[in-house]
Order: C-alpha cells, then structure tokens, then sequence
C-alpha cells in the first residue's frame, strides 16, 4: 500500500487521490504535536487531539511506500508536513532496539519498503544536502529499507511522474 | 547586550530544553530574556523581543530527527521579521533527542545552520544531546534527594545525612556531566560572541542500559496512564 502526503493545493490532491486510495493533504488545519506520548503511553496509536491528525499514524504506518511532496524549509520539510510527520509517532511503539547500529523504537506495524522524497521551492546546495541526510535518517527512524530524495524543480513534473 | 532564550518545547513545564537552556544561562551575563514559543499565538511576543537582541539561543526538543513543525513556522516568521527590520544576529542552540546517541541531533543542527545562512544571521554553534528524557528524571531525582536530605537532616543531623546525600549527588550529577560541560561551555561562548562549534553528547551510561531503562520507564508510565491495557504494541486497524 502507498500514502501520499503533500501540502500542495487541491488539483493536485485530486490528482493524487484519482489514483491512490490513501492521500494526506498536509493544509495546516490541525494541532502541533504536544509532546505528551499519550500515542504510546495512554491511547495507542491515536492522538489525545480530535482533528484530522487523531489517527494520522495508522494510515502512515500501514504504508510499504510512503511519498511525501513538500516545500523546501532550510533543508526540511514544510511546517504542514513536518506536523504531520509529529503527530504520527504512533507508528512505532514505545520500546526501543537498535537499527542502524543506534538506538530507535520498535515498529507497530514492522518493517517497510520504501520512502520518497519530493521537494520543491527554492533550495540552496546546503540545503539539499542537509535534506537528503534528512530523508535518511526518517528512512531508518520509520523503518524503511530504501529511501530516495528528488528535488522538483517543476511542480508540472508531478503530473508526468507515476503517482 | 541582550540575549534572548526561545525555549521551542510545546511542553508547558519540566521540559527538558528549559532546562538546558538554564543551564546555559547560568553563566551568561547580559540582559537576558526568556522565551517560549509553543504555537502562533506566542510569535509577535517573541519577535518583539528579538528586535533589539544581539544573540538569540534556542533550546528545542528533537521531533522525527528535525525541527519540531511549529518551530519551523515561527523561524519562517523570524525571517521575514528579522529582514524587514534589518536585524542581525548570533544564533545558538541546543537540542535534545529521546535517543541515546548526540550525533542523532545532527539533522536538526544543519537546519538551523541553513536557516541561519537564509537570513544572514551568524550561526554560532550548537549542542545536541541524546538521551534528554533521562536528563529530566535525573533533575527529578536531584529534587527527591534534596527533600530526603533536609528531612534526614532534621530527623538525624547533618552529619548522617550528609554522606548519603552526597553519594546519591554524585550518581545523579555524573549521567549528566556531559550535558553540563557543552552547555556551559556555551554560555561562556555567548558571553564573549564567540562560535563554539556543532558538539554532540549525551547521557553517559551504555546505550544498552539506556535502553533498558527506557522500556522499564515507558512500562510505568503506561501503566499508570493505562495504555498497557488497551493494546499497548497492536497493529491498530
Ligand atoms: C513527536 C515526537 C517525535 C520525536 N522524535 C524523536 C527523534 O526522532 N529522535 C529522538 O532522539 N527523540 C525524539 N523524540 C523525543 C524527544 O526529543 C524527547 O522526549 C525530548 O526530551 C523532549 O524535549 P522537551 O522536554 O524539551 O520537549 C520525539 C518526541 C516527540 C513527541
């Protein structure tokens, strides 16, 4: 299964949605992560917060391949994003293990194939690098085999590319 | 001069960055200000505040090996704040990861440094710390063993109690010392307007036992919490 998350505008969504059933339009309409753990620690994979993100883990981390499109902020992803990505560390569980050789926690719904990268907007070399290592580090956090990071140079490319 | 502290943690108390950050203020001179931001509502304040600073440090918790989100949106804020009042700054900061390993604050670090690049300010340098749950237990600890040692003072004087509270200080302090030493070696660096570098470090014990204690912590307080009964590890649908 595939899930898409991307904070571009409604065309794209339905683009997106025409051809994948799991698409998350990162609009900003919902809480930042509280730091609480209550995802772990009191209700499992679900969020203290009733909005859109509540349950936002369990369909991120049902996902073989996970797509993320994004605007560039200094070489991370978009606040809209980067939310979304917080409010979901209910896809793993609170007990740690090592991957990777350093510590992270265990996966509620296991191992993963793939994690995809797409960012747009103006972007130094820094920070393309700062956002490959990025993309890097989530792939082993999430408990993604590969990972690839793309900068779109040209939003029009989303319509050529298979998603 | 005037510093300004961003405590970029959503946690309204005992989060582990306002207590990095103090450490670090313990030895900066100057006028220092100390802020939080935890939503939009806190970033006209903040700017405000930043507008005559010379040197901003911001203290934040590391969120998927980055920036928290809405810290990204109040740097995107600072930006635009900070290039249309023409205001140049030294940035510093320290972060702190659930992780036992420093290095995995590395991410975030290249961000702020990026962002720092963005908008002409001087980025100074920063400490990543892993392991920062267990910097707050032991700050916790610290304070338990405060409270025991008055009330053995009082019940068996100075003298018994004072051995015992000293040992429990010494267990408590060393986890930490790592963190102590970068932080105030930060603080001193802020003092002269001198970079200090990107170092990394942690809690010092075996990340085999860190991990240990880890799961022992979050079994207790999903018990407490009940979490541990509504299928804690499941798949949920
Ligand atoms: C949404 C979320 C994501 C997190 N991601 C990471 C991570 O990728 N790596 C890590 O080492 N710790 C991670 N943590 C743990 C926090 O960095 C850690 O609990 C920290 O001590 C919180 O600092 P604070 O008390 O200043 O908010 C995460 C915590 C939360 C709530």
């Amino acid at each position: 299964m595939r899930t898409i998350i991307h904070d571009l505008d409604e065309s794209y969504d339905s683009l997106f949605k025409s051809k994948n059933e799991n698409v998350i339009r990162a609009d900003g309409k919902y809480a930042p992560c509280q730091g609480c753990f209550g995802c772990w620690t009191k209700q499992p994979a679900q969020c203290y917060m009733k909005d859109k993100l509540q349950m936002v883990c369990r369909m991120i981390g049902k996902a073989d391949e996970l797509v993320i499109i994004t605007d560039n902020y200094y070489g991370a992803y978009s606040p809209s994003v980067k939310n979304v990505l917080d409010r979901s560390i209910g896809v793993s569980t609170p007990f740690s293990t090592y991957r990777g050789k350093q510590m992270h926690h265990t996966l509620r719904y296991g191992k993963k194939k793939k994690l995809a990268v797409y960012a747009y907007g103006s972007m130094t070399e820094d920070e393309s690098k700062t956002f490959r290592y990025m993309v890097e580090r989530n792939a082993i956090n999430y408990g993604f085999q590969e990972f690839e990071f793309h900068y779109l140079e040209n939003l029009n490319r989303l319509e050529e590319m298979e998603l | 001069m005037k510093i300004v502290f961003i405590n970029g943690s959503p946690k309204k108390k005992l989060s582990v960055s306002s207590y990095l950050l103090g450490i670090v203020r313990l030895l900066v001179r100057g006028k220092v200000v100390s802020e939080q931001v935890r939503n939009a509502g806190d970033h006209e304040r903040v700017l405000k505040s930043i507008k005559d600073a010379d040197t901003v440090v911001f203290g934040m918790p590391l969120y998927v090996d980055g920036v928290p989100s809405h810290m990204l949106v109040f740097m995107k804020a600072m930006e635009k704040f900070c290039m249309d009042n023409n205001i140049s700054l030294k940035v510093y900061a320290v972060s702190n990861g659930g992780f036992i390993e420093g290095c995995q604050n590395r991410p975030l670090m290249q961000v702020l440094e990026n962002f720092c690049k963005r908008c002409n300010f001087q980025w100074c340098g920063g400490v990543g710390i892993g392991g920062g749950v267990m910097l707050n237990v032991m700050r916790i600890m610290f304070l338990v063993y405060t409270g025991l040692f008055i009330l053995n003072t009082v019940t068996s004087g100075l003298t018994a109690a004072l051995p015992i509270f000293a040992e429990q200080l010494v267990v408590v302090l060393f986890f930490s010392l790592g963190a102590f030493f970068y932080c105030l070696r930060m603080g001193i660096a802020v003092n002269k307007g001198a970079t200090c570098g990107v170092k990394f470090t942690r809690i010092l014990l075996p990340s085999f036992l860190f991990i240990l204690a880890a799961d022992i912590f979050f079994v207790i307080i999903s018990i407490f919490q009940g979490g541990i009964f509504k299928g804690w590890l499941s798949q949920k649908e």
